[in-house]
């Protein structure tokens, strides 16, 4: 069975149709792409299966768990990590307190607690911390795990916000334009991350990305929305050679 | 390293314990006392700022109105049920609770603007209530004779002993703040003050954090509004105007939102600084509103983190050769 499963989803604002009649399927362990021309509706697709958005139609199964009416966070519990387009970090809090937050959702302690259970509090707090480092140092980054966030170089927030969504134990990462800003080697690197994280975290991978060549190299299936709708599907192969993709990418060519 | 570090710490903390046990020994009078006594209400109050606005974000001009009902619902117990201290509080804190629900619900929905003038509201609704409906709150007239506290049978006379007994409250309110924002809580706080839509995409329950943060500012305000009802006796609605809502924002403000001591040097600031320019007679307020207006155009992240800036370099210059790491995280 699929792990993400998107039945006839839309999404309408007004009366425009951002997403109409969309059906996905990712299946587990995969690394999987959804493009599209500039304002194709991708983010909108994550943010309906975020929960940023209702549907207006359709519905959305994950690991075999209806998500309608499941509030987001609740969404990241259920194992739906993501990043973003435009970065957005915790700016004015540390590398590593960054990726503590991502912790949040699997740990308990609370107003009371943090008194009255001060042990299991502080066990709870070096655990996690000594996980978000970990984490940190998977990418390469833990000497720079007490610099603000939004301080760090480019690069390094890209990867941050990885971190924090890797830090919410996540079977699904949604990356939204990993490669946004990147220059080829960057996004050399980035693939061979991407494909690291996989392995090592178990990680199903749904990226959004405008940067073909990283699409064509890192994907095993590849989505094609064009307004709002899906044009094709299938391994980059077939995408490239698909008639209706080369057409949304490059408009269509007069007859002569 | 780490045990010089942890003893480095601990003389500081013995250091600065001994400095505000000594300091109403030195003072020459109870006046230089009483005023203490109100810097201490005021690191309360302000501590209760700092964590809803300095930490989660949530900019609030009403905390009068919660100072109040602490003060309030002292004063009205006292009053109906000749209750004293040690049951009042518990009640405060639990009307607190309830007043800082009310006010979070619809807080939820707003940001920036919006969100002020409605915190702006709710402390005149408040203020305006407790004026008109005397037939409950004696309205402008006040509450008088409210009891002082008595401790195992001993009562707090003196300016001296209410200003031991408000420092150490003072004191477990600092201790509880920097052990909350330390904690997962805080960083949900922290999370939430820098992108809420953000922290609720990283599995933060935005809405439950927001409502608890309003709550617990407003716990805080409460507790100084019981202290002040016991300290003076008499309460009114004038002490809980949207002037005194400012002032206890101011005081966050001043010491530094999101710091630890802030709320210490802030506090101190907006007590200490109205009264030594009380010489200047009807332009007391002006200067001190200039100074504020100073203070805030050359150090907008307030005091603390100026004095750190200040210590570290200061460091620096004094430890030329070997230089020190410098101390970690604790902004």
């Amino acid at each position: 069975m699929a792990l993400l499963t998107l039945d006839h989803i839309s999404k309408t604002f007004g009366g425009l149709n951002a997403v109409s009649d969309f059906s996905m399927e990712i299946e587990q362990g995969q690394i999987c792409a959804l493009i599209g021309p500039n304002g194709a509706g991708k983010t909108t697709v994550f943010n309906m299966i975020t929960g940023v958005y209702q549907l207006s139609g359709g519905s959305i199964s994950f690991d075999g768990q209806n998500l309608k009416g499941v509030a987001p966070h609740d969404i990241v519990k259920l194992g739906i990590a993501r990043t973003y387009q435009n970065i957005r970090l915790f700016k004015k809090a540390t590398a590593l307190e960054n990726v503590m937050t991502g912790f949040h959702c699997r740990t308990k302690a609370n107003m009371f607690s943090i008194v009255f259970r001060r042990k299991k509090t502080l066990e709870e707090d070096a655990r996690i911390r000594a996980e978000s480092e970990r984490i940190l140092d998977y990418l390469g980054m833990l000497d720079k795990k007490n610099e603000m966030a939004g301080s760090l170089p480019y690069g390094h927030q890209r990867l941050l916000e990885i971190a924090r969504a890797l830090a919410t134990q996540p079977k699904l990462l949604l990356l939204d334009e990993p490669a946004a800003g990147m220059n080829s080697d960057e996004k050399k690197e980035l693939i061979a991350i991407i494909q690291k994280i996989r392995k090592d975290f178990d990680l199903t991978v749904l990226l959004v990305e405008h940067d073909m060549e990283l699409v064509m190299n890192i994907s095993e299936f590849i989505t094609v929305l064009n307004y709002g709708a899906k044009i094709a599907q299938g391994s980059p192969g077939e995408v490239q050679k698909n008639q209706l993709v080369i057409e949304a990418y490059l408009g269509k060519g007069e007859r002569k | 390293m780490n045990t010089n570090v942890k003893s480095g710490s601990l003389v500081k903390w013995a250091v600065t314990a001994l400095a505000v046990i000594l300091l109403p020994l030195v003072l020459p009078n109870s006046y230089f006392i009483r005023v203490l006594d109100l810097v201490g209400i005021y690191i309360l109050l302000s501590t209760g700022s700092n964590i809803l606005t300095g930490f989660a974000g949530q900019l609030s001009m009403g905390q009068a109105a919660f100072y109040g009902v602490g003060a309030y619902t002292t004063g009205l117990i006292g009053m109906y049920l000749g209750w004293g201290f040690w049951q009042t509080l518990p009640c405060a804190i639990g009307v607190a609770c309830i007043f800082g629900l009310v006010l979070a619900i619809p807080a939820l929905r707003l940001k920036g603007g919006y969100l002020t003038l409605l915190t702006i509201g709710f402390g005149e609704i408040f203020r305006l209530v407790m004026n008109n409906w005397v037939s409950f709150t004696r309205g402008p007239s006040g509450i008088t004779g409210i009891r002082t506290v008595s401790i195992f049978g001993f009562e707090l006379a003196t300016k001296t002993q209410w200003y031991y007994f408000i420092f150490a409250i003072a004191a477990l309110g600092l201790l509880y703040q920097r052990i909350l924002m330390q904690s997962r809580v805080g960083r949900a706080f922290i999370a939430i003050r820098e992108d809420d839509q953000v922290a609720e995409l990283t599995g933060i329950d935005i809405t439950r954090y927001k409502i608890m943060a309003f709550i617990t500012s407003a716990v805080y305000s409460a507790v100084a509004g019981v202290l002040y009802a016991h300290l003076t006796g008499y309460i009114s609605p004038d002490s809980f105007t949207a002037n005194e809502s400012n002032f206890i924002l101011w005081a966050a403000i001043i010491g530094g939102l999101g710091t630890y001591l802030g709320p210490v040097v802030g506090g101190f600031v907006m007590v200490v600084f109205p009264e030594a320019l009380r010489a200047l007679g009807s332009l007391r307020l002006v200067i001190f509103g200039v100074i504020l207006m100073l203070v805030i155009i050359y150090y907008p992240k307030g005091m603390v983190p100026f004095f750190q800036q200040l210590g570290n370099r200061m460091g620096d210059r004094f430890h030329k050769g070997a230089r020190k790491p410098r101390k970690e995280g604790g902004e």
